[in-house]
């Protein structure tokens, strides 16, 4: 319940501040935090243009997509404060409802059969594909390190007994923050900044919608990086109290948006045909961390 | 049984035309009904057993409908209904064959009551009679179109891979009779501990791997497959190849030692089998041959539960074994479900479109919308996302792998177990690409091709059995936890001495699952009042139509729509180990300045079959044909082997060679 309250409030400034960062970065100063969130709400009172090619599928993808997010977010605990929903295996559910989301946007953009928007919609599946299996490994290696199987019980049993395990922390971390990377498909591997057709996967995908939908989905990317933030932040929060996790939740998550508006500023989009390269980085880490953990539980003889 | 049987293909010969449908339809929900209610009351109660003495054998011939019988008999008799009413509908398109459409009816009651045997004989010669009945008669399912030559040969295929099958599971229970002297399956528990009861094993488990389609006895079913009408391909994935799952775990229940090797060469041979399955079906144009791959990766996921549980056997962690085995009961009888659904829907599809290749299609959602939303609830189930039933038998098998990560101390068994969950992972997100890519290009966007007729919806009978099967997939998906306590059942009573009866410590379990149930309720519900509020807030706004934005282009052509070949490409690059893409291409005339027209095409190859199965069989006709000469078309020949072979007979006997 904790969770969720926090994540919809950092999802309201989040990409607030990226755009800061970045351009600060270059050197501007900047729309101010919530311009992102105030630009959704304008979009969310316009009227729409649908494409005469597209069925029922475009009309409900956008929502369903929103819907499965907000599910996954309703799983998400808070240190000691499980989220709405939360039972063993809660994380397998977790990734899968990410991908009905998931499955729902790839249609719509096939459904309006432009050569475009199936080009992102190919790299999509693709992408999300391949960043699968990293996720998996890394809920693995932390199930065995704590011996539970559910969000909660994991971050609330989570605690570091060597350095070896510190460093464990501080991949995981990273995974995470590549893993909403690529969901979101951000800097290294696509450029959201440039103009529309340009971009190559997420933001080609949603060419046509418009309006209300529009607005729906570019919501949903903000809540999806304050739901892999929460993730991050459950890595370090453990079983603190309130007074000192939430400020902890904010100040990372903060850190978490800071960082990708540099990561943004300063490196450049990787070629298309390199990214899947990039991606089994994720998959390699993940399974460092593996080893991490049957080295710190003792396993290797 | 017979006798109904009897009667009904009686009366199927003497019927006249119209009338035979339903005949066929009565004659097996009588079957449905008499195997239903002992396999009823052995699912809740106890083991039916029974006995048929038949005059000039040996010993009575056990019949016995355990829970495990029962499960897969309540699996094909649901599949078989459903086929049977989907089939009336869909031959009526094929009312010139006449006689094709009459022997069609014959053998598919045939082949249902022969799965009924294979699964209620205990006996092994009964068993294997029924097996080849049901080959045989499923054989001549498949080559409905004898007049095609390709169905023929799509046919002599099926049925020389299928004869290996027997070939391999009569040695196997000859050998068995030989060291144990009976021919039951429950004499596989009576082997003396050595190497030789191994080779049994081995031995049978291949003869059940190739009808159950694992790597690299898979090449049969994309051939079949497509080949086949609809329902028939519907219920030979649905259920034939599970047969080859009954008759695994019904090997697998004997075995006595030795559970850890043959678990985890079973999770191996899975694992590469659903990686292999997948990546080709992500490929394929042809939608039946998709599906068909697709049944060879789901048999691959139903293996890794298998393996679980028997490394969960080896471990004793009997937590471990149960998630896995009921994972892969559930699996199958989702996968028959869904596969049956998704067959019937490409038929539906095939039926008005008359062409399999994806390129060809697309907008049919506008078309045939029913249908498109059927296949596309299919889609998402086999996808194994939430709020369906396909999610429910996957997330067993992956709480069986977290189980076993967590209670499982040696350390290659855990890599093992981490690597099962990742080529899971990879397996779930190929699939995903796989049905996106299908459902996308078949019925969304613009038509590709122009079609030889304006398709449209079809009827209300082929329609049916897809409402049933999704009623089906929604009971599984809302309440798994009761479909898991009889897998559960079947589980405790198939292993009673390795899995020790733990119905009381398992009801954690079946609270985790009725949660999963509840869940994916809330899940429905928030998708449809998130939906709610957004048609409340612009129902009054304006939403203008307009052609797809072509970013600033004004003239869109449909060609230049994404195809499912360049939806797959990338993939197809990273994978090209797997799978390999043959591009063939005309010659291109040098002299002109202007091409003209010029064909190119690309396909994606299997590479087993391409560099292992079809060399192996070349090498082996190539032998054969040595003895060629033998058959040599002269009648007075063929008198004189017979003549020959009696002689040979009486000198044996003559001399006691033979007893």
């Amino acid at each position: 319940m904790v969770s969720l309250l926090l994540i919809l409030i950092m999802s309201l400034f989040f990409s607030g501040i990226i755009i800061r960062t970045k351009s600060i970065m270059s050197g501007r100063k900047g729309p101010g935090i919530f311009q992102p969130m105030l630009d959704i709400f304008r979009l969310w009172k316009k009227g729409s243009v649908v494409s005469t090619t597209t069925s029922f599928i475009f009309q409900i993808a956008p929502t369903a997509y929103f819907a499965s997010v907000i599910m996954a977010v309703l799983m998400i605990p808070h240190g000691s404060n499980p989220g709405f929903i939360s039972f063993e295996g809660d994380f397998i559910m977790f990734a899968y409802i990410l991908a009905f989301g998931k499955f729902l946007m790839i249609i719509s953009a096939l459904d309006t059969g432009s050569s475009f928007e199936g080009m992102g919609a190919s790299r999509e599946a693709l992408f999300s594909m391949l960043v699968e299996p990293a996720f998996f490994i890394l809920l693995g290696s932390f199930a065995l390190f704590t011996g539970q199987n559910s969000f909660h019980d994991i971050f609330s049993s989570l605690h570091y007994g060597s350095q070896i395990s510190y460093l464990l922390g501080g991949l995981a971390s990273f995974v995470l923050v590549l893993i909403a990377m690529i969901e979101n498909s951000r800097m290294p591997l696509d450029d959201p900044k440039t103009h529309l057709e340009l971009t190559m996967i997420h933001e080609v995908m949603i060419l046509d919608n418009s309006g209300f939908d529009l607005g729906v989905i570019l919501y949903t990317t903000n809540l999806k990086f304050a739901m892999y933030g929460a993730l991050i932040s459950n890595f370090f929060i453990g079983m603190l109290p309130f007074e000192i996790s939430i400020p902890m939740f904010f100040s990372i998550q903060i850190v978490f948006a800071v960082a990708v508006g540099i990561i943004e500023s300063f490196m450049a989009r990787f070629r298309m045909g390199h990214n899947p390269q990039f991606v089994f980085i994720l998959t390699s880490v993940s399974l460092l961390i593996f080893f991490g953990v049957l080295l710190v539980l003792g396993k290797f003889v | 049984m017979a006798l109904v049987l009897g009667s009904g293909v009686l009366g199927l010969i003497i019927v006249r035309e119209s009338y035979r449908p339903l005949l066929a339809l009565f004659v097996v929900v009588v079957n449905t009904i008499l195997s239903s209610i002992p396999s009823i009351l052995a699912l809740i109660g106890d083991t039916q057993t029974g006995a048929l003495s038949i005059p000039h054998f040996t010993g009575d011939i056990v019949i016995r409908i355990d829970s495990l019988s029962a499960w897969f008999i309540l699996i094909i008799n649901f599949t078989s209904i459903t086929g049977v009413i989907y089939g009336s509908g869909y031959l009526k398109a094929y009312s010139h064959l006449k006689v094709n459409r009459e022997l069609h009816w014959i053998f598919y009651t045939l082949f249902h009551a022969s799965m009924l045997w294979v699964c209620i004989f205990e006996h092994g010669v009964g068993f294997l009679i029924s097996w080849e009945l049901m080959s045989l008669s499923s054989l001549m399912l498949v080559i409905f179109e004898f007049q095609n030559k390709a169905t023929l040969k799509a046919g002599i295929n099926y049925m020389v891979q299928m004869h290996l099958s027997v070939v391999l599971l009569t040695l196997g229970f000859i050998w068995l009779y030989f060291i144990t002297g009976s021919f039951g399956f429950s004499a596989l528990a009576q082997m003396p501990l050595n190497n030789a009861s191994v080779w049994v094993f081995i031995l049978l488990f291949a003869g059940f791997a190739i009808k159950a389609g694992f790597i690299p006895f898979h090449s049969w079913l994309p051939h079949a497959h497509p080949a086949a009408p609809s329902h028939i391909s519907g219920v030979m994935s649905g259920v034939i190849v599970k047969l080859g799952i009954y008759g695994i775990l019904r090997i697998i229940m004997y075995l006595r030692y030795d559970w850890l090797l043959f678990g985890e060469v079973i999770l191996i041979l899975s694992l590469t089998t659903a990686l292999y399955g997948i990546a080709n079906a992500a490929l394929k144009y042809d939608f039946k041959q998709m599906l068909a791959y697709c049944t060879i990766e789901n048999v691959g996921i139903i293996g890794i539960g298998l393996g679980i549980g028997l490394i969960g056997i080896g471990n004793r962690d009997s937590t471990m074994a149960i998630l896995g085995f009921s994972g892969a009961l559930l699996h199958t009888l989702n996968h028959s479900l869904f596969k049956s659904l998704l067959f019937f829907g490409a038929g539906s599809v095939y039926q008005q479109t008359h062409t399999r290749n994806i390129e060809h299609l697309g907008g049919l959602i506008k078309k045939m919308p029913v249908t498109a939303v059927l296949f596309l609830i299919g889609a998402m189930a086999i996808g194994g996302v939430p709020p369906f039933n396909g999610f429910v038998s996957e997330f067993i098998i992956y709480k069986g792998l977290f189980k076993g990560l967590l209670s499982i101390q040696g350390i290659s068994q855990s890599i093992l177990l981490v690597l099962t969950i990742t080529g899971l992972a990879i397996v779930g997100g190929m699939s995903l690409m796989t049905f996106t890519k299908t459902f996308g290009v078949i019925f969304l966007g613009n038509p590709r091709k122009e079609l030889h007729h304006e398709p449209k919806e079809s009827s209300f009978v082929m329609l049916l059995p897809q409402y049933l099967i999704v009623a089906a997939m929604f009971g599984v998906a809302l309440a798994p936890g009761f479909f898991f306590s009889y897998a559960l059942k079947v589980v405790t009573d198939a292993f009673p001495k390795t899995i020790p009866d733990v119905m009381g410590s398992m009801s954690p379990v079946i609270d985790n699952l009725s949660n999963i149930g509840l869940v994916s309720l809330v899940f429905m519900g928030l998708l449809v009042s998130v939906y709610g509020i957004r048609w409340l807030l612009i129902r009054k706004r304006d939403a203008d139509p307009y052609e797809t934005w072509g970013c600033g282009y004004i003239a869109p052509v449909k060609k230049a729509q994404y195809t499912g070949q360049s939806f797959t490409r990338s993939f197809g690059l990273l994978f090209r180990f797997m799978v390999k893409e043959k591009k063939s291409a005309e010659k291109f005339p040098k002299q002109r300045i202007y091409p003209e027209s010029y064909r190119f095409s690309t396909n994606y190859i299997d590479l087993l079959e391409r560099y292992l199965v079809i060399p192996l069989a070349k090498r082996l006709t190539f032998m054969l044909n040595y003895f060629q000469f033998i058959q040599n078309g002269q009648i007075q020949s063929y008198v004189l082997y017979g003549l020959f072979f009696i002689i040979l007979i009486f000198l044996g006997t003559a001399f006691n060679l033979i007893h």
